[in-house]
């Protein structure tokens, strides 16, 4: 189990993955955008905040930003309203958007579709890190899938759907290898129990039992074998990592 | 195809109507013929006894007045053939002689005297001594070998001797048919006619009713903000379309004051929480440690319950007002199933359980997705919470009459009886159950908002039984295809 520290490495290594993304957070409430703006910066990022929908209109204009994370909630506009018409000004760079309500809205869906996200709140700081590196991934064209996934001595075969750890083969089941695929593909970096469900199981529910914990307690039981370091690690309240270093 | 659109139309209620109308409509002229018929027949009867009284007073007279000479029998001939020539209605003939009439003279032995008409007067003397006969009453007499009877008055001469005057009935019968002929065929017309215009004028009335019907079908699945088509007439249709788009207006804004109530709840309550969750997040990563993080991780914890909470209880009480928003797609229930029993089956191994899926074909239903795998996760979780190891959750979906039937059964404990009756409220728990209370509530919430049904009862094992009934995807499409025929 890690915890503070490891986190902290753990942002550190994302701010060196990408140094000069700028990024403008539009937040109305004062300890969210703080916090984001932090956390933000903490992860690597150049964080411009905006408290309203008129300021933010301005930066985001005059300023170069990778990506938008507006906030539908503002107290002198509509966040989609804001982001209609700042597409209308040319500004095409992604948009994450924090909805605190309960439906979402049939525009947000257009906005998805049209490749930007969202997030309701509250939210896990780890899983709007790993939308945002989506949104800014899906932003530059990335480049052909790979075959082969390496973590450490983990080896992923993706077209024989085989596993391997050192030497070792990995007897895992087909959806075993999904959950490891995707916490592969994310090595490094924390990925909540919504996220895996999400991503493996294509399903955005939160059970209240502890049906991801099992899954990732049998994938750990066949991964990090017994004289091999272990991988696999819990941060209780946040979600698992896989250790790339 | 063609006897489908056939059928259909037999099954319209401007079918049923044009029916009755046109029916009640040929009844009811059809007795007024027969009416009319009966007193134009009781007219030309009276005018031709009338004409035959004249006439047998004329010929009595000119008979009692002409010397009964080699002559007599010319000259009483002549006046009974110009009279038949009066003949009232007769068909015109070039015929000196109207067949229609004869007039016989008897002797006062009884004897035939005089004969003026068709034949030799045999069969009609006959035929008059089978008769009993009042003198000046006109009466039918029926002669072998004419078919239609003759109407036949008689008058007495003083010296004894009796006269007859007799008129074919045919001229009145030939009036009477014609009458008839004309009144058949316009009234064929008629009926038709009428029938063919009621027929219309309903049918198009019911589009109107029929178009209501559909936008109003159509604005219940989802849509609220849609009206039904009104008319700028001013009939009962109209005002049928009036007053249901004022209700829909009304609905629509109480749904629409739910959504903001509930959006703004939750909003209320989001931000403090996402302020909350972060400053702990915060405090986590600052490097608070031991028992310290404990806290702040399990507090984390009870923020996203919390949430789930808050998600869980506004979509109960949205579900409940029946103003669920719902994003539909085309899911297959059996691959949902497969994926959360894969999901699942670990954590129920862990717990010593067993889990059986008994499903084999795809039941695709038009549903929103994120809702129906939280009301199964729901389901799952409560097998998971509330059995005691060594049971079985036994899962099966089967599809019948444009229905997917999902039971989801154990061999636990089952139910307590005290909260079967109220299992589907929110806050109904068993006494051992340790839950808000909210989770079948919720399910039951998401199966009502798809229109379909839910069942809690004891398995044949005595464990827990819940059925779910929801409707197909195409065979809600069927269901409304049944109503358009009805109304088509």
């Amino acid at each position: 189990m890690i915890r503070g520290k490891a986190l902290l490495r753990l942002k550190i290594s994302a701010m060196l993955e990408h140094q000069s993304m700028r990024l403008l957070l539009v937040e109305d409430e004062v300890e969210i955008q703080g916090f984001l703006k932090r956390s933000l910066t903490e992860a690597g990022y150049q964080v411009d905040a905006a408290g309203d929908g008129k300021s933010a209109e301005r930066l985001a204009v005059e300023g170069q930003y990778d990506a938008l994370i507006v906030d539908l909630g503002l107290p002198d506009q509509d966040g989609i309203t804001l982001i209609l018409k700042l597409r209308e000004l040319g500004v095409t760079v992604p948009v994450l958007i924090l909805s605190a309500r309960r439906s979402v809205d049939d525009r947000v869906r257009g906005l998805e579709q049209g490749g930007d996200d969202y997030l309701t709140k509250p939210f896990a700081l780890a899983e709007l890190l790993a939308r945002l590196r989506n949104l800014l991934k899906r932003n530059s064209s990335s480049s052909a899938e790979a075959t082969r996934i390496r973590v450490l001595d983990l080896e992923l075969d993706l077209l024989r759907r085989e596993a391997s750890r050192g030497k070792e083969m990995l007897n895992l089941t087909p959806q075993e290898f999904v959950l490891l695929e995707y916490l592969c593909r994310n090595a490094g970096r924390v990925v909540t129990r919504s996220m895996i469900l999400d991503q493996v199981w294509g399903m955005r529910i939160q059970p209240d039992t502890n049906v991801v914990d099992v899954h990732i307690y049998r994938l750990r039981g066949k991964v990090d074998l017994d004289g091999y370091r272990p991988l696999i690690r819990t941060l209780r309240g946040v979600g698992y990592v896989l250790r790339d270093r | 195809m063609f006897s489908e659109t056939g059928k259909t139309k037999m099954r319209s209620a401007a079918w049923r109507v044009s029916m009755w109308g046109a029916l009640a409509f040929a009844f009811g002229t059809m007795v007024l013929f027969v009416f009319l018929h009966g007193f134009v027949s009781n007219d030309i009867q009276r005018r031709s006894d009338a004409w035959l009284s004249g006439e047998v007073e004329v010929l009595a007279d000119v008979a009692e007045r002409t010397p009964k000479d080699a002559l007599y029998g010319r000259v009483v001939k002549e006046v009974a053939e110009l009279a038949s020539k009066e003949v009232p209605d007769r068909q015109k003939s070039d015929d000196a002689l109207n067949n229609s009439v004869f007039f016989l003279q008897l002797a006062p032995d009884g004897s035939q005297a005089l004969w003026v008409g068709e034949g030799d007067g045999s069969l009609h003397l006959n035929a008059i001594r089978s008769t009993k006969m009042a003198p000046d009453i006109p009466s039918d007499i029926r002669v072998t070998g004419h078919e239609i009877p003759f109407r036949v008055v008689s008058d007495r001469l003083q010296n004894g001797s009796l006269i007859y005057l007799g008129l074919s009935e045919r001229d009145e019968l030939r009036v009477l048919r014609n009458l008839r002929l004309r009144f058949v065929l316009i009234w064929l017309l008629i009926v038709s006619f009428g029938a063919a215009i009621v027929f219309y004028t309903t049918r198009r009335m019911l589009g109107h009713v029929r178009r209501i019907t559909e936008a109003a079908s159509r604005i219940g699945e989802s849509d609220l903000s849609s009206r039904v088509p009104t008319t700028r007439r001013r009939d009962e249709v109209a005002h049928l379309a009036f007053t249901l788009n004022r209700m829909l207006d009304r609905i629509e804004n109480s749904v629409h004051q739910l959504h903001t109530i509930t959006d703004s709840l939750a909003h209320d309550l989001r931000s403090p929480l996402t302020a909350v969750r972060a400053k702990l997040e915060m405090s986590l990563t600052m490097g608070v440690r031991g028992e310290d993080s404990e806290s702040i991780v399990s507090a984390i914890e009870e923020i996203d319950r919390l949430t789930e909470f808050l998600n869980k209880s506004l979509d109960v009480a949205e579900a409940k007002a029946d103003a669920l928003r719902l994003e539909r797609v085309e899911i297959d229930l059996n691959e949902v199933l497969k994926v959360m029993v894969d999901l699942y089956e670990p954590s129920l191994f862990e717990q010593g359980l067993q889990i059986r899926l008994l499903s084999g074909e795809p039941a695709v239903i038009s549903a929103d997705a994120a809702l129906v795998h939280r009301m199964i996760s729901n389901l799952f979780d409560n097998e998971l919470k509330h059995l005691r190891p060594t049971s079985t959750v036994t899962v099966s979906l089967h599809s019948f009459d444009g229905s997917a039937l999902l039971v989801v059964e154990d061999d636990g404990p089952g139910f307590a009886r005290e909260v079967l009756p109220s299992i589907f409220k929110s806050r109904a728990k068993g006494p051992n159950s340790n839950g808000r209370g909210l989770g079948l509530a919720f399910v039951e919430a998401v199966v009502r908002a798809h229109n379909g049904m839910i069942e809690a009862s004891r398995s044949e094992a005595g464990g827990a039984r819940i059925a779910i009934v929801l409707p197909l995807a195409h065979a809600e499409q069927r269901a409304m295809d049944v109503v358009e025929m009805t109304f088509e």
